[in-house]
């Protein structure tokens, strides 16, 4: 395969000096690549010419193994698909299968969805902050995004026993509910990681080197980014509202009062700086989400077997951590889905890489590709 | 009372009698040397693995980690742990490499920048060799490191290596001038290339240089954290770029090579910076009165540079490759030269032509 | 606007270029065209001011072995209108072929590259249809519901 790509890849002598290209192979294995994917960069000099991403090395087929899964084997899969952001996506499932089949959730695990799916963008966002800043040299704020994501974590994994891959929201509703304590300790935890918020920002925000490296570089304008598919936040940053808790809102997002973070520039700046303003908004929708949890039950009255109605079809779409999240499930009467498709942010976001590369010096490669918050299982799935 | 000199009159003394003691006192003036060196050397090893646990140390303190702990007390012999693993590990080499050079490379990244130390005053008269051109002959020495990375980078067969190499080679060359034109302004105003000399004119002036000199102080931080490939100068290694830069392909010994190179440099810059702006081995104002010998007073100076410049690394992100020639080009090196023209019309109007 | 108002709406605009408009159980609105109609009907959903269709957020395909057809399915959604439209086509398992979206919206590339690589819809007019996902050097469309029988899937006996 290698020998292959690579012959596809033409060496032209259109320099001055009749020289090659000096082509680089970065990845399957490489620090800034976030996993296993491969770019296949040219070079003239530092200049970046062409970069070509490589996808498939983390292909698992998730679509066809749901195929041959009952609905809620599924949603375990669903882990796998984003695992750095693994409730929005179990959650995305589990929303695409009950509209699919008609069963509405109890409010309680709607507002446990809530409370669940922000703090994982936090989680998310925290760690995305920590690899970009690490991407462009900054080593210092992973290990301060670790340690809140820590955090984190132990609230997801006093709840589902997980850390990583939760399984956590199911169809019909959350797995169990959370124990007395969850409540006053995670809004602990919220008063104790908004100061630090500001905390990374006086770090990175304004530092003349970190503006250096990401004002101006990767510009996305709204047109563009909108014709090639860029969602989330990496669109918002062009100043494109897009986010679909407010254009479609699903759970209760119509019930709670948060803005919708927007930047103009479209650069890796403001990609940056709309993933920080959105942590601070989905503090403010965890602490509304748990104000208005009250007693109930967690889980809908559903059949023992699931099963779609024939020839039903739905596309069902979330706000993820990285941006839209879409379903799309075709049921035939029978209790495996006949169609998966998972409409993943990272694939589409990935897509501009080139175009925002080309004339770029390599070290804006990791600029770029740490600003779109790129996933390799996510693009792979 | 014990100071440095008076050490090394005693050890001087000392073997001068063991010489005289085996016959050989015809060759003192040729063992001497050797010896001092051989001291300096285990000096140095000993220091620069103490400083890579202090960086170990420095970076988990500022990023709320603990750091190595667990190998003797607070860690401390962690280094001396890595260090045997990597003399005894596989030492891995890419099957294209250009043989010769490949070896050779890590050895002149070791030597040059170590040789750099030769000349260091680490109290009165404590010095290997006191060279009347001592600033000249590091600025000189310690240039060869490109020339070894550079080597590395082509040798290594690879092309992250290659363009580490490059980069490189172009970011020592030009931070190289703002280096050497930072000093000048000290070697006017004392007329002396001599280290020694330099910290006697201090003491004599009664002030340290980076009074007067703070502009070139900053500049001469700058430019010696940039070469000695340091964040957020640190392109050619670059992590997240270059995954190592020039010594990708290295592993084991000649890896360790290339680190202890690093840090020395970083000895070595900092040592120069403590010497010409610091006061070298002088005690701090008013505090004479304590008796504490020089070299106690030069190292504390020394871990205090090397703690900022380690505390620069892990603060700042990496610049881009164009961003630092244009930083080295286009602002370090007009600063320092209308530093020195500062200089030169200040000094001028303060005493005339006969400054010295 | 309700799915119904957009239905009807729908059907009064593309009269002659949709085969048919339905809103289904679960509440989404799917236009169904022929491969024919289908590069100008997208193109003018993207323009047509009351739709602007500008966000292709998906495109992929169903497999329909027993009918003989593979279903080429994208999702459009307009960031002014807010609403969301599906867009069937219907082609030929044997000999599939489609013209590509790529002119409309950029996001395609990748998402065709997708079908065809898994289900070998070949995009007509495709700047660069290659394998995406697979090796390129593979011969069979994993996604398609004959490729189970290759004993990919390991039955438990």
């Amino acid at each position: 395969m290698t020998d292959l790509l690579l012959s596809q890849v033409k060496l032209s002598g259109e320099s001055q000096f009749g020289t090659d290209e000096y082509v680089v192979n970065m990845g399957p294995q490489h620090p800034a690549t976030h996993g296993v994917l491969r770019l296949i960069v040219k070079l003239d000099g530092e200049t970046v010419k062409e970069t070509i991403p490589v996808l498939g090395y983390l292909h698992r087929s998730i679509e066809k193994i749901s195929e041959n899964r009952t609905y809620p084997q599924c949603i375990t899969y669903t882990d796998r698909v984003d695992y750095v952001s693994a409730m929005s996506v179990n959650l995305a499932f589990a929303l695409a299968t009950e509209r699919l089949m008609g069963i509405e959730a109890p409010a309680r695990a709607q507002w446990l969805r809530m409370v669940f799916v922000e703090l994982q963008r936090l989680a998310s966002h925290l760690l995305w902050m920590g690899a970009f800043a690490g991407d462009i040299g900054a080593l210092t704020p992973f290990l301060y995004g670790l340690r809140e994501r820590e955090r984190i974590l132990d609230l997801f994994e006093m709840t589902c026993g997980q850390r990583l891959t939760y399984n956590y929201i199911r169809i019909g509703g959350v797995m169990i509910d959370v124990l007395p304590e969850f409540v006053p300790k995670c809004r602990a935890f919220l008063d104790y990681f908004e100061p630090k918020i500001a905390e990374y920002e006086g770090l990175l925000t304004y530092n003349p080197i970190f503006l250096e490296r990401t004002k101006g570089v990767g510009v996305i304008s709204p047109e563009v980014g909108i014709n090639a598919g860029i969602c989330g936040p990496s669109l918002r940053g062009s100043g494109v509202s897009c986010d679909v808790r407010k254009q479609q809102p699903y759970l209760f997002y119509d019930q709670v009062k948060f803005n919708e973070c927007l930047e103009t520039a479209g650069d890796c700046w403001s990609r940056y700086k709309v993933r920080m303003n959105e942590m601070r908004e989905s503090i403010s929708i965890i602490r509304q989400s748990l104000d208005r949890l009250e007693p109930g039950p967690i889980e809908a009255k559903m059949p023992p077997v699931l099963k779609a109605p024939t020839n039903s079809e739905i596309y069902s779409r979330i706000e993820s951590s990285r941006g839209e999240m879409g379903v799309y499930l075709v049921g035939d009467g029978t209790a495996k889905p006949w169609k998966v498709k998972y409409r993943c942010a990272s694939f589409s976001n990935l897509y501009l890489l080139d175009e925002l590369t080309r004339g770029w010096k390599v070290a804006d490669i990791m600029a770029v590709l740490g600003s779109l918050d790129m996933i390799v299982p996510e693009v792979d799935r | 009372m014990l100071t440095g000199e008076n050490i090394v009159q005693l050890v001087s003394g000392l073997l001068h009698w063991a010489y005289a003691q085996a016959g050989i006192s015809s060759l003192a003036g040729v063992i001497d040397p050797i010896i001092s060196a051989v001291v300096m050397f285990g000096f140095i090893a000993v220091f620069v693995m103490f400083l890579v646990w202090m960086e170990r140390k420095v970076s988990a303190h500022m990023q709320s980690r603990i750091g190595p702990n667990r190998v003797g007390p607070l860690g401390l012999l962690q280094t001396v742990a890595d260090a045997i693993k990597l003399t005894i590990k596989e030492d891995v080499k890419p099957v294209n490499r250009d043989k010769v050079p490949y070896f050779i490379a890590p050895i002149v990244a070791f030597v040059a920048t170590f040789m750099g130390m030769v000349v260091i005053p680490f109290d009165k008269g404590v010095v290997v060799q006191d060279l009347n051109v001592g600033i000249l002959y590091i600025i000189a020495i310690t240039g060869f490191t490109v020339i070894a990375i550079l080597t590395a980078g082509w040798s290594s067969n690879n092309k992250y290596a290659l363009l580490g190499g490059f980069r490189s080679a172009a970011q020592i060359i030009s931070y190289e001038v703002s280096l050497v034109l930072s000093v000048v302004p000290i070697i006017m105003i004392t007329g002396t290339l001599s280290l020694s000399g330099i910290v006697e004119y201090q003491k004599q002036a009664g002030y340290w240089f980076i009074l007067p000199q703070i502009v070139a102080f900053l500049i001469f931080i700058t430019s010696a954290t940039a070469e000695a490939n340091r964040a957020p100068f640190d392109i050619p290694e670059a992590e997240s770029e270059l995954i190592g830069g020039f010594h990708t392909e290295y592993s084991g010994v000649k890896f360790a090579m290339f680190f202890l190179g690093e840090y020395i440099a970083v000895v070595v810059s900092s040592a120069v910076a403590v010497t010409l702006f610091l006061g070298g081995w002088l005690p701090l104002p008013y505090l004479d009165f304590l008796h504490i010998p020089g070299f106690v007073w030069f190292l504390a100076k020394l871990l205090l540079v090397i703690y900022l410049i380690m505390a620069f690394r892990w603060t700042f992100p990496r610049l881009r490759v164009d961003q630092l020639m244009d930083f080295g080009w286009k602002v370090l090196i007009p600063i320092s030269i209308i530093n020195i023209l500062a200089t030169a019309v200040v000094w001028f109007c303060l005493y005339g032509k006969g400054a010295q | 606007m309700t799915n119904d108002e957009l239905k009807s709406k729908l059907e009064a605009d593309f009269k002659d270029q949709v085969q048919s408009v339905v809103v289904t159980a679960q509440k989404e609105l799917v236009i169904t065209a022929t491969v024919a109609q289908y590069l100008s009907l997208c193109k003018q959903l993207r323009d047509k001011s009351g739709y602007e269709m500008n966000h292709l957020s998906s495109l992929t395909a169903v497999d329909y072995p027993k009918e003989n057809k593979i279903t080429v399915v994208s999702h459009l959604w307009s960031y002014k209108n807010c609403f969301q439209l599906t867009v069937k086509v219907d082609v030929d398992r044997g000999n599939s072929s489609i013209p590509t979206l790529f002119g409309i919206w950029a996001s395609a590339n990748w998402f065709e590259r997708e079908v065809f690589d898994l289900y070998g819809v070949v995009f007509e007019g495709h700047p660069n249809l290659r394998r995406i996902m697979m090796p390129d050097d593979y011969q069979k469309f994993p996604l398609r519901k004959d490729f189970a029988d290759d004993g990919f899937i390991v039955k438990p006996s």
